[in-house]
């Protein structure tokens, strides 16, 4: 069984559409990357999947549970973790009595060893709580009863660097475990460090479905490449060679062709610095995003 | 069960305490001002009976009843205070109740939770029962307190009956706030629409008074609830009580229907 299955998705507002016959699925134990820039409906899908809002046409089951069935989808949500990227809490309680709140509704069998991994102020008022710290109750608050499933919603936005690898590497550890994860995202490069598989969404519509190898793979490498003398702008005539640019002395392309090859076409010249790296991941974004 | 009205209702503890500490010394100001109204008597009264029919009638007065403390008291304080202040003060409340959570992401919280909509508006409708009954509770103390303190008497089997019956008409109150939380998802238009309903209510059952649209009271709480009846008669309007309950339960049950359908 998937642990989420979207068949048909059709989710308008009067006349806009904000997702637009969506068929994929999440499998067990993985973690999904739903990746699309902002305004692309990903908020959109999320609420659907937990029943905050009724499909227009189509539907969802989410642990097997359709979400347009209150009863059934409650029963599912006792297994379910959700993590939005402005966690709505209540701003007069401290954090330890907003987890209580959640701990007497859904359970917290892991809230203390999730406490030693993010530690919010917890006796103080919500209200005084750094973007930073309201994001870190919102993870114990999402893990604590240890989830089958979590969906996340832009989870990391409010994080410092630092906390943001932590949370990665408890996401990965988690996956292990078993737990699905259901993670959206507009940045590229934290979807590239965490997900398995990524559905990429654009105006409503999903634009591909792919295993993150084969998407990086399909966007190239970044070469940049100084020689004695400074190619030319249209001197390396080679295959592959993409958005190519000269910046100063150095020449930069993105390159998707043969390296023998590039090598080759390189040995005419005095090689001063070569650097072949990832791309940057907003290139292989542009390449399902970009006009071209 | 009833976890989210736990919390909900120890969340109102603080503005419960102080409203009722403020309500309460307004109640004892205004009875140490009965003995001076008291001694001014029969201009007083003559005064009260040149208002406005309409007047009279929506803030319960009638000239001979003012002087007495039972009159005074459902005029200045219990009309005022508690069948229109309060009652705006529970529509207000309610209003905020769904609608303010909604609006700042709050719902989403819960309701990833494994609760169902029923169960989130029912003990959040639940949760306003802190203001309402520790109001009743204690307001009857300082009001007896004060009575006392300037030399009067008054009946406190009519003084505990003037607060019991508020519970129905505050819960109804309570209950077209509700409605229009669950309708309009802006906390702020709810509020003020819930303050509005329960006024221009108050006001229509007032004005229509003796005329030939005295049936449009009939849609007015407040037409079900009277102070002045309860304090100087001593006849106590269990129907209407029992009609404020049903009107209760009809506009709950509404809200059910609408949360349990709407996008949040």
């Amino acid at each position: 069984m998937a642990a989420i299955e979207v068949s048909n998705l059709t989710k308008a507002y009067g006349e806009v559409v904000a997702n637009e016959d969506l068929t994929f699925s999440v499998r067990e134990g993985e973690i999904f990357g739903y990746l699309g820039p902002n305004g692309a409906g990903k908020t959109t899908t999320i609420r659907t999947l937990l029943g905050f809002q009724s499909p227009t046409e189509g539907t969802a089951t989410v642990l097997g549970h359709d979400v347009r069935e209150e009863a059934s989808l409650v029963a599912a949500k006792a297994d379910l973790g959700y993590l939005p990227s402005n966690p709505g809490l209540d701003e007069d309680v401290t954090g330890e009595e907003y987890l209580d709140l959640h701990a007497s509704l859904k359970g917290d069998d892991r809230r203390a060893e999730l406490l030693d991994l993010f530690d919010p102020p917890l006796s103080r008022r919500i209200r005084e709580y750094s973007t930073g710290n309201r994001q870190m109750l919102a993870i114990v608050q999402a893990f604590m009863h240890d989830p089958d499933l979590v969906v996340m919603d832009e989870p990391t936005s409010g994080l410092d660097p630092l906390k943001q690898e932590s949370f990665n590497r408890f996401l990965r550890a988690e996956a292990d475990a078993g737990t699905t994860v259901f993670f959206s995202s507009h940045v590229l490069g934290e979807v590239r460090r965490v997900c398995d598989r990524v559905g990429i969404i654009r105006e409503g519509r999903l634009a591909a479905l792919e295993e993150i190898d084969d998407l990086l793979n399909r966007g190239g490498k970044r070469v940049r490449v100084h020689t004695e003398p400074p190619l030319g702008g249209s001197s390396l005539e080679l295959e592959g060679v993409v958005d190519l640019e000269q910046v100063g002395r150095e020449t930069q392309f993105t390159f998707t062709g043969n390296y023998d090859a590039l090598l080759a076409a390189l040995t005419e010249y005095e090689v001063v610095d070569l650097e072949i790296d990832e791309p940057p991941i907003e290139d292989v974004f542009m390449h399902f995003y970009g006009e071209a | 069960m009833l976890d989210i009205a736990r919390y909900e209702a120890r969340r109102r503890v603080r503005g419960t305490v102080a409203l009722t500490v403020l309500l309460g010394l307004f109640a004892l100001l205004m009875i140490g001002l009965f003995p001076s109204i008291s001694e001014s008597g029969a201009d007083f009264e003559a005064y009260v009976e040149s208002l406005p029919p309409a007047v009279r009638e929506g803030f319960g007065v009638s000239g001979a009843a003012i002087t007495t403390i039972e009159g005074f008291l459902s005029t200045e304080f219990y009309t005022f205070v508690w069948l229109l202040l309060l009652g705006l003060y529970v529509a207000y409340a309610a209003g905020d109740t769904v609608a303010g959570d909604i609006e700042d992401g709050r719902m989403d919280m819960l309701l990833a939770a494994p609760v169902t909509r029923a169960r989130v508006l029912a003990e959040k409708f639940l949760s306003l029962l802190t203001p309402i009954l520790v109001l009743n509770l204690v307001m009857p103390l300082f009001v007896y307190g004060g009575v006392m303190l300037v030399g009067e008497s008054i009946d406190a089997v009519a003084l505990v009956a003037v607060h019991l019956l508020s519970v129905p008409y505050m819960l109804a109150c309570a209950s077209l706030g509700t409605l229009l939380s669950v309708t309009v998802h802006r906390s702020d238009v709810a509020q003020r629409g819930g303050i509005g309903a329960v006024f221009v209510l108050f006001v229509l059952e007032s004005v229509t008074v003796d005329t030939d649209y005295e049936w449009l009271g009939l849609l007015s709480p407040t037409r079900y609830y009277d102070p002045a009846e309860i304090l100087i008669e001593e006849s106590y309007d269990l129907v209407g009580a029992a009609v404020l309950l049903v009107a209760a339960i009809v506009l709950l049950s509404a809200s059910r229907v609408i949360f349990e359908r709407v996008d949040v």
